[in-house]
C-alpha cells in the first residue's frame, strides 16, 4: 500500500501533458523506473496471454471451416483423393458455381429477396420487442409484471416441435379470439383475410399465407421474439432511473421519453437484437415452410435442394452439365457445403457492418452512470 | 378526469404490452392448451383422417415412465435425469466461457473486428439449416463437423508422436472435444455480453483508475455489477437453450410423429415445460437475492 501512495504524485505529473516546446521526459527515480518496468512487463505478458488465447479460440471456432477448404475448393472429380489433407491438389470453384445454380433458381435475386424478407421482419421484430421489453423493465404493475415475465419465458422455452400438431390444426382454423369477422369488416380488401375454411363462419386459414409471418412478428410471436423481448428488458433495467426522471422534469411524456431518451441509450441492445433477428429470420425454415412454401427463401431452398432423396438427381445434373466424369457422395457433400458458404455470405457482411456501429456507439455514448 | 402520474404511466405502459399479449393469446395459448388436452387423451386417427379423442386420465404419463422407451431405447426417466445433469454442468461452463470470450473481444487490439467476426460465427453455425448442411453424408452415420476433435489431425498427432500415455490423453481429448461443443453453444451469450460491456460508461473505469483500483478490483466492483442483469439473462437463456437442444425436445417429436403416439408425445412436452420452469424458478429465486443485494 505504501508503494501506491508514493507513486500517486508521479502519475499525475505523467498524466498532465507537457507544456509545448518542452518535450523532455520528467526525471524519474530508480524506484519509479522499476515500477514502470514492472508495469510494462505485466502489460506485455497480459497481452501475450490474451493473444495466444484469442488465436487458440479463433482456431477452435474456425476449425469446421478450415476442414471444408479441401472439399469445397478442389476439383469435383478429385474428391476422395487420399493425398489431400489440407490443400486441394487442383483448385476449382466449380462446386460454388454448381451449388449457386441449384439453390438460387432466380440467380442473385433469390438471395436479395431473402435478405429483403429478413430485413422487413427484423424491423418489425425489433420495434415490437423493444417496446414490450421497455414496459416490462420500467413500469411496475402489482401482478401484471410477474405474469408478463412468465408468459414471455413460457413462449421462449416451449420447443416448437412439441406444439407442432396443435399449432397446425389451430392455424388451419384460425379464429383469432373471435376478431376475424371484425377484421374482415374493417379490411374488406385484404387478401389474407379471405381464406375461408369450408363450412365454418369467421374462421380463416393462416397456413400458406405469407401475411401470417408479418402478423406474427407484429404481435410479438415471430422467430425467437420472446428472447428478444427478454434481452431488451434486461438492457433497459440497466439504464439509470435518473435519465427518465430528468426527462419527466423537462416535460417529456411517456412516448417521447421512450423514443428520444431510452432508445438512443439502448443502441447496443438494438444492434444485437437486430443482428440476431436478421440471422434467425434469414435462416428460418420452420415458419417459412408453414406460411410461405412458394416464396423465395434461400434457407428453405437450401434445405429442400440438398435432401438425401434429391442426391441422385443433383449428381446427374453435375455430371451432364459440368462434365464431371465421376460423382460420389463426396461430390454431394462438396455441393452442400459450398451452398452453405454462399448462404452465409450476407450474414457475415451484415455483421461486419453492424459491429463497427456497435463500437462507434461506445465511443460516443455519454451515459450518465 | 385527472389521473395520477403513476396510473397514467401504467396505462400508457400497457399500450406497449398489447401487441405481445394479443399475439400470445392469438397464436400461442390455444395450441399450448390443446397440447395439454392431448396429454390426457388417447388419440387415434379414423379412416377420414380426423383425430378421435378418448380421455384416459393420466395413463399417458404413467406409460411414459413405465412402458415407453426413447428412440435410443433408454427409459424416459433416465433421459430426463441425464439432461438435467448435463444442464447443471454445461450452464456454468457456457456462461463463464461466453463472459470470458466477450471480455477478450472487448479489449483494444489490432484486428479486433476480425476476432469479433469469428466469435460471432457460432451463432450462424447454430442455425438449423447450417448444422444440417454441414454434416457429412459419407458413410452410414452423419457426423457433426465441429465435434470431430477426437478423430482430428491434432489428436492423431498427439496419440502417435508423443509419449503421453493414453490414460492421460483420453480425458484431455474428451475435454477439448467438449470445448468445441461449449463454444458452439455460446455465440448468442457472447454477443449479448459484448453489447453489455460496451454499454458500461467509460467514465466508470476512469474513476476506478483514478481511485487506484487494480484490474482485478475494477472487474469485480465495476464490470460485474454493471452487467448483473445481463448475467441473469444469459443464465436463463443458456438453461432454456440447453434444454431446447437436448434429447427431451427431440423425443417429444419422436413419440408424436414417428411412433404416432400423440398423447404420449404431448405428455412428454408437458413434463418438459414443467421441468424447465422448475429449474428456472429455482435459479431465479437464487439470482434475485444476488441482484437485489448488489443494486
Amino acid at each position: 500500500m505504501a508503494d501506491k501512495e508514493l507513486f500517486i504524485p508521479t502519475r499525475t505529473t505523467v498524466a498532465t501533458p507537457p507544456p509545448p516546446g518542452k518535450k523532455k521526459k520528467p526525471k524519474l527515480s530508480a524506484d519509479q523506473n522499476i515500477y514502470l518496468a514492472k508495469k510494462q512487463v505485466a502489460n506485455f505478458s497480459l497481452n501475450l496471454i490474451s493473444l495466444i488465447l484469442i488465436l487458440g479460440l479463433c482456431f477452435v471456432i474456425l476449425y469446421p471451416f478450415i476442414q471444408l477448404v479441401p472439399t469445397v475448393l478442389s476439383a469435383l472429380e478429385d474428391l476422395g483423393n487420399p493425398n489431400v489433407i489440407w490443400l486441394p491438389e487442383e483448385w476449382s470453384t466449380l462446386s460454388f458455381t454448381a451449388a449457386s445454380a441449384m439453390t438460387m433458381p432466380e440467380g442473385f435475386m433469390t438471395m436479395l429477396k431473402s435478405i429483403g424478407f429478413a430485413l422487413v421482419l427484423m424491423v418489425i421484430q425489433v420495434f415490437v420487442a423493444a417496446m414490450t421489453g421497455y414496459t416490462m423493465a420500467r413500469v411496475k404493475y402489482p401482478w401484471l409484471s410477474p405474469v408478463m415475465f412468465v408468459l414471455v419465458i413460457l413462449v421462449f422455452l416451449t420447443p416448437r416441435q412439441s406444439l407442432l400438431l396443435a399449432q397446425y390444426i389451430y392455424f388451419s382454423n384460425f379464429d383469432g379470439l373471435g376478431l376475424v369477422p371484425l377484421l374482415q369488416k374493417i379490411l374488406p380488401n385484404a387478401a389474407w383475410l379471405q381464406h375461408p375454411v369450408a363450412g365454418k363462419e369467421g374462421v380463416i386459414m393462416l397456413i400458406n399465407q405469407p401475411a401470417s409471418l408479418y402478423l406474427m412478428a407484429a404481435l410479438g410471436n415471430g422467430v425467437n421474439q420472446s428472447l428478444m423481448i427478454l434481452i431488451f428488458s434486461q438492457f433497459f433495467k440497466n439504464i439509470p432511473k435518473e435519465l427518465e426522471e430528468a426527462a419527466l422534469i423537462d416535460g417529456c411524456g411517456f412516448y417521447k421519453t421512450y423514443f428520444k431518451i431510452m432508445i438512443p441509450n439502448a443502441i447496443p441492445a438494438v444492434v444485437i437484437v437486430a443482428i440476431l433477428s436478421f440471422v434467425w429470420n434469414y435462416g428460418d425454415t420452420y415458419y417459412t415452410r408453414y406460411f410461405d412454401p412458394e416464396g423465395t427463401h434461400l434457407a428453405s431452398e437450401l434445405a429442400m435442394t440438398f435432401i438425401d432423396a434429391n442426391k441422385q438427381t443433383l449428381l446427374d445434373r453435375v455430371r451432364i452439365r459440368y462434365g464431371v466424369p465421376v460423382t460420389t457422395d463426396m461430390t454431394f457433400d462438396a455441393l452442400k457445403q459450398a451452398g452453405v458458404l454462399i448462404f452465409l455470405v450476407p450474414l457475415v457482411v451484415l455483421y461486419l457492418f453492424a459491429q463497427r456501429w456497435l463500437v462507434e456507439n461506445l465511443e460516443n455514448s455519454g451515459l450518465v452512470g | 378526469m385527472k389521473l395520477s402520474y403513476t396510473t397514467k404511466r401504467k396505462l400508457l405502459g400497457f399500450t406497449f404490452l398489447i401487441p405481445f399479449l394479443l399475439g400470445f393469446f392469438m397464436f400461442f395459448a390455444k395450441p399450448l392448451f390443446e397440447t395439454f388436452k392431448y396429454s390426457f387423451n388417447k388419440i387415434t386417427i379414423d379412416e377420414v383422417g380426423n383425430m378421435v379423442f378418448t380421455p384416459n386420465g393420466i395413463q399417458n404419463y404413467i406409460d411414459l415412465f413405465t412402458t415407453e422407451v426413447s428412440s435410443a431405447n433408454t427409459q424416459v426417466l433416465r433421459v430426463l435425469l441425464d439432461e438435467n445433469t448435463n444442464m447443471l454442468i454445461n450452464v456454468p461452463l457456457i456462461t463463464l466461457l461466453s463472459l470470458f470470450l466477450a471480455l477478450l473481444a472487448n479489449r483494444q487490439f489490432k484486428g479486433r473486428a476480425i476476432v469479433r467476426m469469428i466469435f460471432f460465427l457460432p451463432i450462424i453455425l447454430g442455425l438449423e439449416v447450417v448444422t444440417d448442411m454441414m454434416t457429412i453424408t459419407t458413410g452410414t452415420d452423419t457426423l457433426q463437423t465441429g465435434g470431430l476433435f477426437a478423430e482430428s489431425f491434432v489428436a492423431r498427432m498427439l496419440v502417435r508422436y508423443t509419449a503421453i500415455p493414453m490414460t492421460y490423453l483420453n480425458p484431455i481429448i474428451e475435454f477439448v472435444g467438449n470445448i468445441f461443443n461449449v463454444i458452439s453453444r455460446s455465440g448468442v451469450q457472447t454477443l449479448v455480453f459484448l453489447a453489455a460491456l460496451q454499454s458500461i460508461s467509460p467514465s466508470m473505469y476512469e474513476v476506478a483508475k483514478i481511485e487506484g483500483a487494480t484490474g482485478y478490483e475494477t472487474f469485480w466492483k465495476v464490470t460485474i455489477p454493471s452487467i448483473l442483469h445481463i448475467v441473469v439473462f444469459v443464465v436463463i437463456y443458456t438453461i432454456v437453450d440447453v434444454f431446447l437442444t437436448s434429447q427431451i425436445a427431440q423425443e417429444a417429436y419422436h413419440f408424436a410423429f414417428e411412433n404416432s403416439k400423440i398423447g404420449i408425445g404431448s405428455a412428454l412436452s408437458v413434463i418438459y415445460i414443467f421441468n424447465v420452469l422448475i429449474v428456472l424458478g429455482v435459479v431465479l429465486l437464487f439470482t434475485r437475492k444476488v441482484v437485489s443485494n448488489n443494486g
